[in-house]
Parts: structure tokens; sequence; C-alpha cells
């Protein structure tokens, strides 16, 4: 029985294969959109679920809650541990703190290690609270002495190449120069997917033996460094809200006169294991790699949903649409004694065929799929993880049910015609199908246009955000940084002196970051103006004499700074409107107190956008390099070119690249930054948004004008004898395409006007993140629900055309 | 006695209207009889027979088939009752076009749950017995009307049915292939089985042992 099913359902894709084939289409990219999310969704909910209790631990974080608004920190005071380390509510707590070396050797062998990373200093309640597995050493009062460190096998091989584990055991290390450390264990590396990607952990007694000993030996309450960090594990029995109460407690109890006279509070909380890897506002370890972010997952999968959505509906309407063609079929069998169970079980069989097929297609075309999307799609992730059993059943469970969604309801229709109207060719096309069909269209037409004017929509906003004058020159910029950490200013002097022989360049100056970058330097200001005292925060931008020229900021009034080490300011806009001046001029001379230090005001500069344009401009100052030689704000040269166009724009490049060498013959770091490309970088995230609206956009379009196409072919071969006698009445081509027309682009607009305040609603709510917003303007509905009439309208016609311009006689005598 | 009509009637309301389309039938068939239904257009001949075959339902009056009361079964009995004793034969033969001679014929045993082994046997017989063995995998629409038609016959006799139906089984074929498809159903009869056919055509009536006239909706001579 299965087999004839199967034959019969393989005959019947054969035999329609048009509709097999939009059918087919729409579930394979529905599948396919549902395969790759679910795996990323997978992939990332799967972090750090491995370890034993993984529910009962946390790492308390702190929040900074000030008039300012609120900030996070992923790390604790140091004091905090010792103060919670008895409280039994917790079973284990621990700490490490993550300090980078500058340099391992290994003496014995002669090797050198620069700047090792993951490494922490620790003890051994980290090993109770996450299980390791010891290829080395003893698991029992481990990291307890001075000295002492464990570590990954991975890290074993590097420091130790060639050694078996228990080898290395008791081998020297040497940190800094100065440190002997033992080791004392190896453990292998977490082999499931995890955020603890620490190779080396040093006994924490010997912190006392580095820059940070006094950190340790007097440990306080003010300090939060995110480098500190504390982990516990509460008792089975213990309550969160208590907890926290105790925590409370204790941020109270050593709160500080200086942050209770600002309004700072700190506040301790539990976060559990499973938000480290989502939740931004405390980070990951490892910065390298790109947290996960939930509602980036949550997105997609709306996105993936809709997409089978729509391929199931275009399954739905093309059966219930094709039933007539099948009603003969159907009739038979129930004169030969099928039961409307086995007929239902029949279509849902040929269903499940379909979407099996669109499954195998959607798999090949998952990998594919992978690297297209690689901005969306975690680095770690690759097919192989669809071996995975839960994956395996996860996808088992998707096609029942997109076979049940698609296949239920046609099957329902199909079997219940009635025997004998069917075998006697009188078949009514009940309008109550007709109707659910035309609500189905709709449907999908509403999504496809919700989609198209979002992507217009956020394509209008990064455009503005691209386009909008920041409010000083960003074309034609291009800054080359020096190397790391250089405090002289002599090389750059050099380099500039070697590049004015350059005649494209017009503009040069030594600074810091341009206007608009993703560092922020500030300091808190204080300006008191007789009546009483302003604080805020005041944010610096470097630059020598030639910045405000090079980047073409307004100067306002006064002047602009002398020298490159004179302590003065030249404040913007908004900082001389907070600080209360009436007029530029007014600011003039007056002084303000950074760090204890009087700076006067020499310049008032036009405001423009420090930031990305979702943020408002603060108050900032232009200043010097006050703290040369110590240490310099100055790490790179800009240089403005005099011709705009990109022409001979390599050659001045290469020009540039090579005098930088020949002033720093030493290094190889050439480090050259174009303004324009900086500032496009400020909306990554914006232009991932848009990127996927444009897949899903494309995506649901044609899922879409497929299904349509399948209506309209089915309903004009229903009328063909209609149209043909109409022909012979004397109707012309234009009358009969726009009488076939009209149904289905009446449900298009009705989909437009269900979809604009959708579409609104949506676009305005992520617009608020915005302190700049594009207008949504009312040509870009228009122009939406254009396009969508007229890839309504370009489908429609190909088959209605067709159907219209066929000679009436075929038609009529057929019948 | 094979099935019984008393007072039987098919009513339906059409447009507001209640329109008899059989009206107090009164029936009995025995056992390896052959009957010929006759009567104009709209007399009710089909109605009769997918009454009878159980594709639709009298609104009244007493149908007994084989001693059980039809009128009071439940549509799942009415299947099981269906599928074990009756063969339907069409004017329009209805094959299913997807299917091949072979399958088509193999389907009612599918659906009465035969294993493939015993399945393959009974169409093999009965292709050899009506000389199509040569045409197992044409598709219907190669064939020509009279073998579609030897099919459909073919296809109704597999489940070995005590009770033929065949509506105007001849009204889409030449006399030459129609004279044909009534000497098979006269063999059939001799051979034990009970036909009841309904026919436009005096000659085609006269191979039943017994002829019932039907006009608008009633008996009105046997």
């Amino acid at each position: 029985m299965i087999r004839n099913y199967f034959k019969i359902a393989w005959r019947n894709l054969m035999k329609h294969k048009v509709f097999s084939m939009i059918n087919i289409i729409g579930l394979t990219i529905g599948l396919s959109a549902s395969f790759v999310i679910g795996l990323m969704i997978y992939y990332d909910a799967t972090f750090d679920n491995f370890h034993k209790d993984s529910d009962r631990i946390y790492r308390v974080v702190t929040d900074f809650k000030s008039p300012e608004g609120l900030f996070h920190n992923s790390g604790i005071t140091l004091a905090l541990e010792d103060a919670i380390a008895e409280d039994s509510n917790f079973k284990t707590v621990s700490s490490f703190y993550i300090e980078r070396p500058s340099k391992v050797e290994n003496k014995a062998k002669d090797l050198e290690f620069k700047w090792p990373d993951f490494v922490i200093f620790t003890n051994q309640n980290y090993f109770n609270l996450f299980d390791y597995k010891f290829l080395a050493g003893n698991n029992q009062n481990i990291l307890t002495n001075p000295n002492e460190v464990i570590l990954t096998d991975k890290r074993a091989a590097d420091y130790f190449p060639k050694m078996s584990p228990s080898e290395i055991i008791g081998k020297t290390l040497v940190y800094n120069d100065s440190l002997q450390v033992t080791v004392t264990g190896i453990v292998e590396n977490f082999k499931d997917r995890t955020d603890f990607i620490f190779q080396e952990f040093i006994s924490q007694p010997t912190l006392l033996q580095t820059r940070l000993k006094d950190n340790f030996i007097e440990k306080n309450w003010s300090n939060t460094n995110s480098n500190s960090q504390l982990f516990v594990k509460v008792n089975k029995s213990s309550n969160l809200p208590a907890i926290q109460a105790r925590l409370d407690g204790l941020a109270k109890e050593h709160r500080d006169e200086e942050s209770i006279k600002y309004g700072d509070e700190q506040i301790f909380t539990l976060q559990p294991l499973s938000d480290i890897h989502f939740n931004e506002d405390y980070g990951i370890y490892d910065w390298s790699k790109g947290q996960a972010s939930l509602s980036l997952l949550w997105n997609l999968a709306l996105v993936a949903l809709f997409l089978l959505l729509l391929g199931c509906i275009n399954f739905i309407n093309l059966n219930t649409a094709q039933a007539s063609q099948r009603a003969k079929e159907i009739g038979i069998r129930k004169t030969l004694g099928s039961s409307r169970k086995q007929l239902i079980g029949q279509f849902m069989g040929e269903t499940f065929l379909l979407v099996l097929i669109s499954a195998i297609l959607s798999l090949i075309l998952s990998k594919w799929l992978i690297n297209l999307f690689s901005d969306f799609v975690p680095e770690g992730l690759s097919i192989e993880l669809l071996n995975t059993p839960l994956i395996i059943i996860g996808i088992i469970i998707l096609l029942l049910v997109v076979t049940f969604l698609s296949g239920f309801y046609p099957a329902l229709i199909l079997s219940k015609f009635n025997t004998v109207s069917v075998l006697k060719n009188h078949l009514a096309s009940g309008e109550k199908k007709l109707k659910l069909r035309k609500f189905l269209t709709v449907f999908q037409f509403t999504i496809a246009q919700i989609f198209i004017i979002a992507t217009l929509l956020v394509g209008k906003q990064i455009n503005y955000l691209l386009n909008k004058d920041m409010g000083f020159k960003t074309d034609a910029i291009v800054s080359v940084y020096s190397p790391r950490a250089e405090g002289e200013i002599s090389k750059k002097e050099l380099y500039v002196q070697k590049l004015k022989a350059i005649p494209e360049i017009k503009e040069i100056s030594i600074g810091g970051q341009a206007p608009a970058s993703f560092s922020t330097h500030s300091s808190g200001m204080t300006y008191n103006n007789g009546e009483k005292e302003i604080n805020a925060e005041l944010q610096f931008i470097f630059g020598d004499k030639n910045y405000l020229k090079l980047f073409e900021l307004e100067l306002l009034a006064g002047r602009g700074h002398r020298n490159d080490t004179i302590k003065e300011l030249v404040i913007n806009e908004t900082c001389r409107k907070f600080l209360g001046f009436k007029s530029p001029d007014e600011a003039i001379g007056k002084i303000i107190m950074i760090d204890d230090e009087n700076i006067p005001i020499v310049g008032v500069m036009s405001d423009f956008n420090q930031r990305s344009l979702r943020s408002d401009i603060k108050p900032m100052a232009l200043r010097g390099d006050w703290h040369r030689p110590d240490w310099s704000q100055f790490q790179a040269v800009h240089m403005a070119f005099q011709n705009e166009s990109s022409e001979n724009l390599k050659a001045t490049l290469s020009k540039i690249e090579d005098t930088y060498k020949s002033v720093y013959s030493e290094t190889d770091d050439y480090r050259a930054e174009f303004l324009d490309e900086n500032i496009q970088r400020f909306y990554n995230r914006e232009r991932k948004v848009s990127k996927l609206l444009n897949w899903a956009t494309g995506l649901s379009i044609l899922i879409s004008c497929l299904g349509l196409l399948g209506l309209v072919i089915y309903t004009t071969n229903r009328r063909v004898k209609e149209i043909g006698v109409r022909k012979v009445l004397g109707a012309s081509l234009l009358q009969i395409n726009t009488m076939l027309c009209k149904e289905f682009l009446i449900l298009v607009l009705i989909a437009f006007i269900i979809a604009s305040p959708i579409a609104w609603f949506g676009i305005n709510n992520w617009l608020q993140d915005f302190t700049y917003k594009t207008n949504i303007s009312f040509w870009v509905f228009l122009l939406s629900g254009c396009a969508m009439l007229f890839f309504a309208l370009l489908v429609i016609s190909i088959k209605t055309l067709q159907a219209a311009n066929a000679n009436p006689v075929d038609s009529l005598r057929s019948e | 006695m094979l099935l019984r009509l008393n007072q039987a009637s098919r009513i339906i309301k059409s447009g507001g209207k209640k329109i008899s389309l059989l009206d107090t039938i009164n029936l009995n068939v025995k056992e390896g009889e052959f009957i010929s239904l006759m009567g104009p257009s709209g007399s009710g001949k089909s109605t009769l027979l997918n009454c009878i075959g159980m594709l639709e339902n009298f609104t009244d009056g007493g149908y007994v088939f084989l001693e059980e009361p039809v009128h009071s079964m439940k549509e799942r009995d009415k299947t099981k009752l269906y599928k074990e004793y009756i063969g339907f034969v069409f004017q329009a033969y209805h094959l299913i076009d997807e299917l091949t001679v072979q399958e088509n014929i193999e389907t009612p045993l599918l659906y009465k749950n035969i294993k493939s082994s015993e399945r393959k046997a009974l169409v093999a017989d009965i292709l050899d017995r009506f000389n199509i063995v040569g045409k197992k995998d044409l598709f219907p629409s190669q064939l020509s009307g009279g073998q579609q038609q030897l099919v459909g016959i073919a296809r109704a006799l597999i489940s070995k049915p005590k009770l033929l139906l065949a509506d105007e089984p001849t009204g889409n074929l030449n006399s030459k292939q129609g004279i044909e498809i009534m000497e098979l159903f006269a063999e059939l009869n001799i051979e034990g089985v009970t036909i009841i056919q309904a026919t436009h055509s005096e000659s085609n009536a006269a191979y039943g042992t017994r002829i019932i006239n039907l006009l608008d909706g009633k008996i009105v001579s046997e």
C-alpha cells in the first residue's frame, strides 16, 4: 500500500511539474532558513551547559547606578570575596584574576613566549566549580602554595613541545623575567562549547609577587576591575532573593562618602552561567569571538518562521486549488473501497514525500548558506553539528510539523469529496475554500509587503546616517597610526616633515583619534560660576594646532590652543551651553577644573558628532598632548588630500607608506585608516540588519509570487472556456487580461493596507534607538506598494496573457 | 436473498424545493440474478444503482443487504460490507490515470489489506482471463475505450464481489465492443455473479434475466 502511495505521489509530482517546483522551492527556502538558524540557536544555547550543576553556578557582577545612567562591569571589588566566603548559602565561592604576563620562558628549552593570553590567578575552588579532567598531577590541594601553575594540554604542548603530561609535572616556567613557577598539573581543555577558554592557572598567592601586590594586601570596596572575577555555586536549598538582599546589604554598608555625594551606587548581581554567553552588558572572556545576541537570534528565528509559513501556505493554496484535478482519482478510490482515513493517509504521505525532497535539498543548501551568512553565523559552527542526536530529532519533528501544517488541510478537503458528484463531473468549487485561499494569499503578501517596506526604510536610515553631515570633514582623509606606545613626538614630526614633500596632501595634523571614533577619553570637570558648582563628564579629542583646520571644524569664538603641551581647551557648543555661557564669546577665558587643575577655555568650536548618530552630542573639548613625554595621546598622523576624487589615490597612498617606512625602518606595523570607512563601521549592525532584510524580502517576494503564479495558472485554466466565449463575443486582449488580473490585484492591495501600519509600527520602534532619524516618508510606502503590485502583475501576466492570447476555437471545441 | 428494498426513497432539496429522485421503491434481488434497469435519462437508474452500491443513501425506507440492515448502519460498517461484496463498473470507466493497468486492478486489493504475493497472483489470473496480460504496464490513456472498460470490469471483479453494479457499461463504446462486454457479463452471471446494470439499449437489456423499467423515480413495470 505504502509503495503504491509513493508511486502515485511520485507520478503526480512529475505530472504537475510546475506546481511541484513551486512547492519544493517554497518549502526548501523555508526549511533551509530553519535549518541554518536552528543550528545557530542550538550552537549558542549549548554553551557551558555541561558543567555539573550548571544551573546553580552564577557569576557575581557589578552594576553602577549614577545620575548619568546605568553602567555594567563583569568584575567585582576584591573585598567582596572574603565578605561572602563563609556565607552558608554558597557551596563554593571561587574568584580568579585575569592577568596577562608580558613574557613566559621555558629556560630548559630556551623557549620564550610573549604576551600569552587567557592566564588567570586562581585557587582550588575554581577546579571544584568547573570539572576539569586532570591528565597529570594531583587534583587535591592544588594551587595552595605560591609559584604553582596548572596548564591545559593545549598550552602545555606550546610550552613543552613533545613531552607527555606526566613528564611536564615539576618543570619550571619563568614569568615576567622574575617569577619562578612550577607546573603542578595538566588538565584537559574542555571538549564542549565553552566561554571558559583559560589556558594557564597560576596559584593565587603568587599574585603577591606581582605588580598587583598592593591591591591584594589591602583589598578595597571602591575599585572595580573587570579582571577580578567572582563565581559562586549556590546550595540547593538557598533562596536567591535572600542572597541578593545580603549582597545589597554589603554594597550599602561599604558605600563611600564620595559615592554618596555624587549619588553613585554599586549593585552586586548574580548572573546565571547560561546568561554569560548572551549578555552583552558583561561580555565574555574572549573578545575576539563575537558575542551571541539573543535579539538577533530571535529576529532570525522569526524570519525562518515566516519563510517556512510562506512555503506551507503555498502548498495549501496550490493543493486545494488543484483538488478538482485529483477529485476523479479520489472518487474512484472511494468506490474501490478506500476509507476517508486511508485517503488522508495517502495525501499526507504525498506531502511528506515533497517535504522530504525539500529537506534533502535544504541540507545541501545549508552548507552554502552558512558561508553566505558568515556575518551572522558564529565562527565555530559547522555543518557537522547536524550529526548531534538532538538536532536530528529536531529536524524530524520539524519535517513532521511542516508536513502536518501544509498537508492536513488539503488532505481534509480532498478526502471530503462526494464520490457520486465527482464521478458525474458535478464538481462545485466551494465558495468557502476560495475564501480561505484568498485569506492565505493576503497573508503571504502582507508578510512580503512588510519586508519590502522595512527594507526600504532601514536602507533609507542607513543612507541617512552615512550621508548626514557629521559636522566635520570626513572624505579624503587618511590616518596613519604610529607604533603602539610610542611616547616620543620626534619621529612623528620627522614623518610629517617628509610628508610635506608630497604635493597631493593638503593638510597634515598630528593628533589622537579622528573627531569621530570608537574610543572615548573623558574626565570629570567642575565649573564654578559663582553661584553653584557644575559637575559633568567632559570628553576629549587630542590634536595639534592643525587639527581644527584639517577636519574643517569651525571655530565660533576665540582661538585654537597655542601649542601641543600648553594646558588650554577648545570646547564645543554643547559644552558651552551646558556650562551656561550665553554666547561663545562669553566662554572665552573662563577657567574650568579638571583633575584638580585649572584650565582656561581659549576657544569654542561648533558641534559635531563624536560617535555614531545613534547617540547625542556630548560636551567635548579639544586639547593638546599635555603629559608628553610620560605618555602621549598623539597616536596618529592625519592627512587630508588636495583632491577628493580617487584619482592617483593609490600612488599617493604608496608614497605615504614608503615615507612611513623610511621613518620607522625597524617596524613593519603600518596601520592606515580612511575616516569614511571608519564611520561606515559605526553602522555594521545596521548593515547586518539590512542584509538580512534584503534576503528575507527577496525570498518572501519569490515565494509569494510563486504561490500567486500557481493560483493564477489554476484559475485561468478553469476559465479557459469563459475566456474563449468572451473572445468570440469580441473582448480585446487587454480587457480579458484586466478581468483576470483584477481579482488578484485586489488581494495584493488588501495586503498592502494591512501591512503598512504594521511596518510603520515596527520601523518606528527600531528607529527609537537612533538620536538622528530619517523620517518615515509617505513615498516609501507608496513605492513599496507599487513594487509589490508590479511584481504581482508581472507574475500574473505571464499566465493571463497566454490564456487571453489562445485561439478560442481550441478551448471551445474541446468542451 | 441478496438484497431487499422496502419503500425506499431518495428525496433531495434543491433551491428550496423537494425533488424526489427515487419514490418508494420495492425490490428484491436474489443471488444469481442479472437485472437490467431501463428508463429515460433522469428516471433514477443511476441513483438507484448508487444507492444500492452505498455510494449514496436512501433518505427513507429500508435497505437490507445479505440480511443486514444497511439503512441503520454506520459509515464504517457500510464501507466494510461494500468492500467485501460489491463491484462497480462505470460508463466512463473511471480508471486512475496515474496508475498502470496492473496497478489499477490491484488497488481494491490494497484496500482489503491482502498480502503482496497473493495480490500478484490474483492480478495475474484476471489479466490472463481477460486476455490483457500484454497491456499490464500501459497507462489508461494508452488504451482504447473497449480495453479500458475491460480493465474497469477486471478491477471490479478482482475482489470477487457477489454483486456487480454497472452504470451504462457500454455507453461509451461502439457496438462491437458493446457486444463483447455484454457477453462477458452474461458469462460472469452464469459463473454466479449477481449483476444489476442500468442501460438505455433494449438489446443490452435483453442479456438480463429480469428487466425493470423506471420513470420519474418509480418502478413502472417489471
